[in-house]
């Protein structure tokens, strides 16, 4: 592909070097050419290099930032032009029952998230076993759902669990359970959601424990073998703790991805589904709020209650890491 | 201010324009148009109506021969933002279609040109459309559109299922009681059939009952949800849930009670006029269904509502866009209109026609219904408080959780958005 | 100057997979196979495996089967499994039903877009802030790790506004335009310069080579395991983008098909095997990309962890 430069200059380069014998180790990081003349060369290529992305992040990201802010204290007219309401907006966020409910089932997709982890370690560790075949093929299926269109897995859950026609249903009743209307029924739709979300993203984060246990040496569990510990045994004095720097990271990440849950409940809900209060996520509501009831500003405060709360996880974790993460 | 400079200066700059329409008024095409013709835009969002309009375009630019119209699409799901974000870019249709959930927005916030001086200046009668529907579009004394068609709401069933029953087709005589007892009867767990459709639509089903209650949705800027009356209104269905009698809300997520009706597995169901042709064309319904004015609660009601023609305030071709406007509001376009079967159009006296058109259904209920039919309610911003509905009355309409207080939740909330409009 | 510690832990994930090149073929190679040896505890894995297999791309077997079905046959209890005839008609109502081409060459126009617009800038700067020096390097760096922490939610509003400033609502452009540029990809690809070796960069700049020269030509090459990773994620979380699609094109036929699908969901609340089909040749282009990509993607999503 065009995309990428051939190797041939590299290998060229590598060539010459060889050839000439300048190469002097020293520490790749950091030290830049200290050389004045090439110094200045540098330093004006480097303003160059950065100089385009600079200016789309200037223009799509910090400056709308700094707008956001500002949107947040005003009110915004239906065809242009806001003015200022003070905190009027983050009075709304707080006194909107709607808020809260969206607040109190974004946890809850946040919960439901975090428990595709155990999930995926176990299925990490099982596929780590010595001499296993199929390995690949069973970790290209399970990371499917993850390189799938959402819009697309919403729409095929959706038809799986229709109370009517769908198989979920069709399944229970080999086994003699009644079905219900799982995605319109207020007290299941958001565990149903929850089910999807955690089916979607299994692969992901198996990926990443895979990563994880690999890196384990083998001689310890040699080690335990000889000493008699059973599979059990090894999964919880090994496999655990040494994970736990992958775990701790994936667990970052499915926070902040669970709480920022839009695509599937977007899909999945239609607006009169009377399931809509019991699953809707603080970023639906602020899509809803946003383009379709044009409060703008109330919108933007809500975003900044996100981030706030986001923040405020993410920080807890790192806080609370050294408690039980162990970095070898 | 902003906005007057804007158009004005849009209309500087457009001499031809404002000369054709001139001309127009003045009676015919006149010379002073430079030879140009103004094209006007038209912006709607039913592909079903397309051919119908365009018939109706034919009639007017032949008529109007200085003037020609080209229609814009845009599917209803994007129809208000794509117009929203034109509006605020100049880029709107000189005519577009309005509804009343959107009225009061568009007209405070002046984007829509006010129709009174053309009226009154060209003596046009606007006395020939209902009452109700002038009403939806007039804000603050100023009207803003002509009305184009309009829906009211009636008791669809299902003959053969009641048959079956044994019971007597619904007619004028009917009240809440007898649709309690007809449900009853007509519900048939092993056959899978439900005596009605309790569907949680606002259009369709509880703003009929809430006014036939004696209750209201909206009233002075305050929420009728807190009233003891509305809420009865709302409870006629969420019983019919909790009988037994009509399928939950959850199961009509699944499958609309529009759906459930045409496959005969509702015996009655509360739907639109406009759905008439649709019914009409599924052969089973054809031949089984039929239709009945609502049934009485206190008092008689049944919701209705219209579009209508709007000017785009930042049109250029004003003129041009009101002789279109006044074209779409006469007996010719709604006699076009009409004949498509489509839409029931408002134009007093052009209804037979549609009514006429499928025989085998007593469409003359829509029409009979006009004498207590109640406006879909409205404010500035709708959407707002239409959306907390379904989040808040979901529980009761699916038998979790009473009515009262979800509908009181839902008044005092309604009442908390209808301030921020202030 | 000792060498940057990763700031994130995605960055300290992605170096630790690319230097450990040998654990994978250590885990493969393991030790000699233990023959065709009945083993118990092998079986049960497998067994549990497989149930997990099953769950996973039953939805994807129940989608297929759905779209070859007809309507009545698709509504029908207790369902069929296999279709009674395998018929296509779904298939072509999709492209009649919504304008499903113009979609489809949406997303593909806005996946390239953004893919391309990353590679480009993301590998500039990421070269600039690894391997070249200059004033401001720390504080400008610390302003691009400030925009990876931003949720995209806050930015979408001002976003939007600016898309309509620019006149670019319901346009391909609007789609792919503030996605090209990433701090995720700059960061992800600065790891992977700052692990060169230094002797390459002076051996080209003492033979006369100027910056850019050595980017191209010589830094470039030596990240390409980098760049398709991050192509290929990128290109992922473009096709399936439905938050940003949704705000700026409100017009289905300038609508990618992550929110095109949903259009369609509107028009036939009821008809499931066009839904499904729609489905179906929605997601396909990234399955395949995903087949014959597989290994850029686990490496890519071993990196990532934002959404780029």
């Amino acid at each position: 592909m065009a995309v990428f430069p051939s190797t041939a200059g590299a290998q060229q380069a590598e060539r010459r070097l060889r050839n000439s014998g300048r190469g002097d180790g020293r520490s790749p990081a950091g030290g830049a050419g200290a050389g004045a003349k090439g110094g200045r060369r540098s330093q004006r290529a480097a303003y160059l290099f950065i100089a385009p992305i600079a200016l789309g992040f200037l223009v799509f990201y910090i400056w709308p930032l700094l707008e956001t802010f500002w949107f947040s204290f005003t009110s915004f007219g239906a065809f242009g032009g806001n003015s200022w309401v003070g905190g009027e907006n983050y009075e709304r966020v707080v006194r909107d029952v709607t808020v809260g409910r969206a607040l109190g089932n974004t946890v809850l997709y946040m919960v439901m998230g975090l428990m595709t982890l155990p999930v995926a370690i176990v299925l990490a560790e099982l596929m780590n076993r010595r001499g296993l075949r199929g390995v690949p093929v069973y970790r290209a299926l399970y990371f499917m759902p993850f390189v799938t269109l959402p819009a697309a897995v919403g729409l095929v859950w959706n038809w799986l669990y229709n109370g009517d026609f769908g198989m979920v249903n069709e399944a229970l009743s080999w086994i003699g359970v009644d079905g219900r209307y799982w995605v319109s029924d207020p007290s299941t739709a958001v565990y149903a959601i929850g089910i999807v979300m955690i089916w979607s993203h299994i692969g992901y984060y198996l990926i990443i424990f895979t990563a994880g246990v690999k890196a384990i040496p083998r001689d310890y569990y040699e080690a335990a073998e000889i000493d008699g510990a059973g599979p059990l045994r090894r999964f919880f004095r090994i496999t655990l703790p040494l994970l736990s720097p992958s775990i701790f990271f994936a667990s970052v990440i499915c926070v902040i991805n669970s709480l920022q849950q839009f695509d599937l409940i977007f899909v999945m809900m239609s607006p009169e589904n009377p399931a809509l209060g019991e699953t809707q996520s603080i970023v639906t509501l602020f899509f809803k709020w946003a383009f379709d009831e044009n409060s703008q500003g109330a919108a933007a405060a809500l975003a900044f209650l996100l981030m706030l709360l986001i923040a405020a996880l993410t920080y807890l974790q790192f806080r609370f890491q050294k408690r039980w993460v162990h970095y070898a | 201010m902003r906005r007057r400079t804007l158009l004005a200066g849009a209309l500087a700059a457009t001499p031809v324009a404002a000369g054709a329409a001139t001309g127009c008024s003045a009676g015919g095409a006149s010379a002073r148009t430079s030879g140009g013709r103004t094209t006007i835009s038209y912006g709607m969002w039913d592909q079903l109506q397309v051919a119908g309009m365009e018939k109706i375009i034919k009639a007017f630019e032949a008529e109007h021969p200085k003037i020609s119209v080209s229609i814009q699409v845009t599917p209803f799901t994007s129809y208000w933002t794509t117009l929203k974000t034109a509006m605020r870019g100049g880029s709107a249709p000189d005519v577009f279609w309005m509804n009343a959930v959107n009225l009061q927005l568009y007209a405070s916030e002046g984007v829509l040109e006010p129709l009174d001086p053309f009226i009154e200046r060209d003596g046009f009668d606007m006395g020939v459309h209902p009452e109700e529907l002038l009403r939806m579009y007039t804000y603050e004394r100023t009207r803003y559109a002509m009305p184009k068609d309009f829906d009211t709401i009636g008791l669809w069933y299902n003959k053969e299922l009641f048959d079956k029953a044994g019971i007597k087709y619904p007619d004028e005589s009917w009240t809440w009681d007898t649709v309690r007892d007809a449900a009853a009867e007509l519900t048939d767990p092993r056959a899978g059939v439900h005596g009605i459709a309790a569907e949680m639509s606002r259009q369709y089903t509880y703003y009929n009952s809430i006014a036939q209650a004696g209750g209201y949705v909206i009233r002075d800027g305050r929420s009728g949800f807190g009233d003891p009356r509305t809420i009865d209104g709302l409870r006629f269905w969420t019983d019919l849930i909790d009988r037994g009698h009509s399928p939950s809300q959850s199961a009509m997520t699944d499958t609309r009670g529009r759906q459930l009706y045409l496959s005969e597995k509702v015996a009655m169901n509360y739907d639109l006029s406009a759905m008439a042709s649709q019914m009409y064309a599924e052969p089973a319904i054809k031949d089984h269904g039929a239709v009945a004015v609502l049934p009485k609660g206190r008092e008689r009601g049944t919701t209705i509502h219209g579009l209508a023609n709007a000017i785009s305030g930042k049109s250029p071709n004003t003129e041009a866009a009101w002789e279109f406007v006044r074209f779409l509001g006469s007996r010719k376009a709604a006699e076009i209109q009409a004949r498509e079967g489509v839409t029931i159009s408002s134009y007093e006296g052009t209804q037979d026609a549609w009514v006429k058109s499928m025989p085998e259904f007593d469409l003359k209920v829509f029409t009979d219904m006009l004498d207590y039919a109640v406006p879909y309610p409205a404010s500035k911003y709708t959407t707002v408080w239409e959306n907390l509905q379904p989040q808040l009355l979901g529980g009761p309409f699916t038998g979790k959780g009473g009515i009262e207080d979800a509908s009181r939740t839902l008044g005092r909330q309604m009442d908390l958005a209808l301030e921020q409009e202030k | 100057m000792p060498e940057p510690a990763p700031v994130t832990p995605a960055a300290a994930a992605a170096v630790a997979t690319t230097r450990d090149p040998a654990a994978p073929a250590a885990a493969a190679s393991g030790r000699p196979a233990r023959g065709r040896r009945f083993d118990p505890a092998s079986v049960a894995t497998h067994a549990v495996l497989s149930l997990g297999a099953l769950a996973m791309i039953f939805p994807f077997l129940w989608q297929l089967l759905t779209a070859f079905k007809t309507m009545p046959e698709a509504v029908r209890v207790p369902p069929t499994i296999l279709p009674e005839a395998w018929n296509w008609a779904a298939f072509e109502q999709v492209f009649t039903a919504v304008p499903f081409a113009e979609m489809l060459t949406n997303s593909l126009l806005n996946t390239a877009g953004r893919t391309l617009g990353q590679l480009v800038f993301c590998s500039l700067a990421a070269y600039a802030f690894a391997r070249l020096q200059f004033r401001g390097r720390n504080l400008l760096f610390a302003v691009f790790l400030s925009v990876l922490m931003v949720p995209p939610q806050l930015l979408v509003l001002p976003q939007h506004e600016i898309m309509m400033k620019l006149g670019l609502l319901n346009s391909v452009p609007a789609l792919f335009l503030p996605g090209m540029f990433s701090a995720f990809g700059t960061f992800l690809l600065r790891q992977f310069f700052l692990a060169l070796p230094r002797e390459l960069e002076e051996a080209a700049r003492i033979d006369g080579a100027g910056p850019f020269r050595i980017f191209w030509s010589i830094m470039l090459p030596l990240v390409r395991p980098a760049l398709a990773a991050l192509a290929v994620i990128t290109a992922m979380w473009s096709w399936n983008d439905l938050l940003w699609p949704l705000v700026v094109n409100t017009d289905p036929a300038k609508a990618p098909v992550s929110a095109g699908l949903i259009s369609l969901e509107g028009q036939f609340m009821t008809n499931y095997p066009v839904m499904m089909a729609g489905s179906v040749i929605a997601s396909l282009p990234m399955l395949l990309l995903y087949v014959l990509l597989q290994r850029h993607f686990v490496q890519g999503i071993a990196l990532s962890g934002s959404k780029g």
